[in-house]
């Protein structure tokens, strides 16, 4: 076991990179029972073993395969962890996105990358999942008082699934109220533009950049 | 506006012998949006041989382009195994739910019957159709989607790729079972006289690794492309997304031609593999052929006949991907008309030339 914690968080960071559930657990078990700060055991052990395998991905080192494991492990020491957050810790107000797939489409493979990689950077998200109607990002954006609306798509079927999200808000006259930002295959800059989204991001990471601008928080 | 002087069989002949041709052949990859040339629904596809047969026919007549390609979606297979598709009124089909969802059941998974399952029979009927009516002017291709692709829609894709890590016999067994399925579906496509074209998407290293690729990839397209190499056909390799660092792998398999995605770049390609095999690409299916204007699809026509038209095994404008349902016929149009243009041997418009190269 780790002599200190900074041997600790060090570790913990290799377990998520490495793709090690078994030491993750065990990490964030020890980390529990030693009385460290969950907060900042996440913070320099989960989050920034995340971060460096959002790096890996970026260089084409680790792929989906690779990341997706990485944050099965993140996610066991997050689950550990979590329970001993401080009060003030766990009630931070955080910057909060709703996200999903737009109605018509089942693949969420990127739509997943994104929620993980902006879990993994401290964002609050509300996961609506695949195949999901236009209404309901704009009813659960509402009522989750979120700051910004996430639409994934892979097919060209549905792009204008997420013209109708932007309509919808328009229509409620709660346009201004949440930044919509969209991403996926068939996505381009300038579709994003022209169905007046806030923002565009062709990757998990990018995604992530985004919305750090969007919150006004450094990248 | 079709002034062709040869049938697409006449000029791949031709082509394929570095002979004189009236122009490049060109293949703007016509999926469900042959429903809009017959005034059908997409979802009446659905178990309808005659139908899909019909509409994309008509679609190779009013556009005049060198490949028919009957395909509706890549689940087709996945469906006749037991997947579960959904099919909107009007809109191509999606997956709804894998066939399996656990290791265990892997064993429950049986080949499918081309004859008898799902929408195979009525895709074998639309291929032998085709091929009665036009096939001796037009090569026509079936859809055959890889091993590794199919494997995902049975299992589910994230399941599939943790596998891969975590216990890569079980997706060796599942890729074993869609490759048997494949080649069973393969053979009843060579009977009808169509030609298999295979399109394994998720191969993609938007998705895998390269060494992912080589592993679970690879091997299973291999026999594939050998099976049909067998019966004297030649093959089309299509993999969506980033393909770059599988390119020189995917020539490995033996496929005779890559279908480039928009996604990479088609100079690039013919670099690294272009004496291997011939190129196909890459006009963005969405961003140029779908919410593009004309003159948008004649100026990215010509980049790709100046980034590969001197590929040595040859070169085939098409889009990067299937076009999009709703894709304006006069974008269709106007990838014909510049390559008609561009004619044979190719010429771009000097001021274009001079453009490009400053």
């Amino acid at each position: 076991m780790p002599a200190n914690e900074t041997e600790l968080f060090q570790a913990l960071s290799d377990a998520v990179v490495g793709m090690d559930e078994d030491r993750a657990r065990e990490l964030a078990n020890e980390a529990v029972e030693r009385g460290i700060d969950a907060y900042t055991t996440i913070e320099r052990g989960l989050v920034d073993g995340m971060g460096r395998a959002g790096e890996l991905f970026e260089s084409e080192e680790y792929f989906i395969p690779e990341l997706l494991l990485c944050s099965d492990a993140m996610y066991i020491g997050l689950e550990i962890l979590r329970p001993h957050l401080k009060v003030e810790d766990a009630n931070q107000r955080r910057f909060k996105v709703v996200i999903g797939v737009v109605e018509g489409d089942t693949h969420d493979i990127g739509k997943n990358l994104v929620r993980i990689m902006l879990e993994a950077s401290g964002f609050d998200v509300i996961d609506l999942g695949r195949d999901i109607p236009a209404q309901r990002f704009v009813d659960t954006a509402i009522s989750e008082n979120a700051d910004v609306i996430a639409l994934s798509t892979l097919m060209t079927t549905t792009m204008d699934a997420m013209a109708e999200v932007v309509d919808k808000l328009d229509a409620a006259n709660l346009r201004e109220r949440f930044k919509v930002i969209v991403g996926g295959g068939p996505i381009s800059p300038a579709f994003a533009k022209r169905i007046h989204a806030d923002g565009y991001a062709n990757s998990a990471p990018n995604a992530v950049k985004l919305v750090k601008q969007l919150a006004g928080v450094p990248a | 506006m079709s002034h062709d002087l040869m049938t697409p069989v006449q000029r791949f002949a031709a082509y394929g012998r570095g002979e004189a041709i009236d122009r490049l052949p060109c293949v703007p990859i016509v999926g469900n949006t042959a429903a809009r040339i017959v005034g059908a629904k997409v979802s009446d596809f659905r178990g309808d041989g005659k139908l899909i047969a019909d509409a994309q026919v008509a679609a190779y007549q009013r556009f005049g382009y060198d490949v028919i390609r009957i395909f509706t979606d890549l689940y087709t297979q996945a469906e006749a195994m037991g997947a579960r598709v959904h099919y909107p009124d009007d809109e191509t089909a999606y997956l709804a739910a894998p066939a399996i969802d656990s290791v265990e059941q892997i064993r429950t998974l049986e080949p499918a019957d081309p004859h008898k399952d799902g929408n195979l029979p009525a895709h074998l009927q639309a291929m032998s159709r085709a091929v009665d009516a036009v096939g001796s002017e037009v090569v026509v291709t079936g859809a055959l989607t890889g091993p590794f692709t199919t494997a995902s829609f049975l299992i589910g894709t994230e399941t599939l790729v943790r596998l891969m890590l975590k216990n890569p016999s079980a997706v060796h067994q599942l890729c074993e079972i869609a490759l048997q399925s494949a080649l069973d579906y393969a053979k009843a496509i060579l009977d009808t006289g169509c030609t298999p074209s295979l399109t394994d998407a998720m191969c993609s290293t938007t998705v895998i690794s390269p060494k992912q690729f080589r592993e679970f990839g690879q091997p299973y397209l291999t026999r594939l492309v050998d099976f049909i190499h067998v019966h004297g056909r030649s093959v089309t390799l299509h993999i969506c997304g980033k393909t770059r660092s599988i390119w020189e792998q995917m020539s490995e398999t033996g496929a005779d031609c890559l279908s480039i995605d928009n996604a990479a770049d088609l100079g690039e390609a013919k670099e690294m593999v272009g004496h291997r095999v011939r190129l196909m690409g890459n006009v963005s299916p969405s961003e140029i052929m779908l919410e593009g204007t004309p003159s948008q699809v004649r100026e990215a026509v010509r980049e790709c006949v100046r980034k590969a038209h001197d590929n040595p095994k040859g070169l085939i404008i098409a889009s990067g991907c299937s076009l999009p349902v709703e894709t304006p016929f006069a974008n269709i149009d106007a990838m014909l008309d510049a390559v008609r243009e561009i004619g044979w041997p190719v010429h771009i418009d000097q001021e274009m030339e001079t453009a490009w190269k400053a």
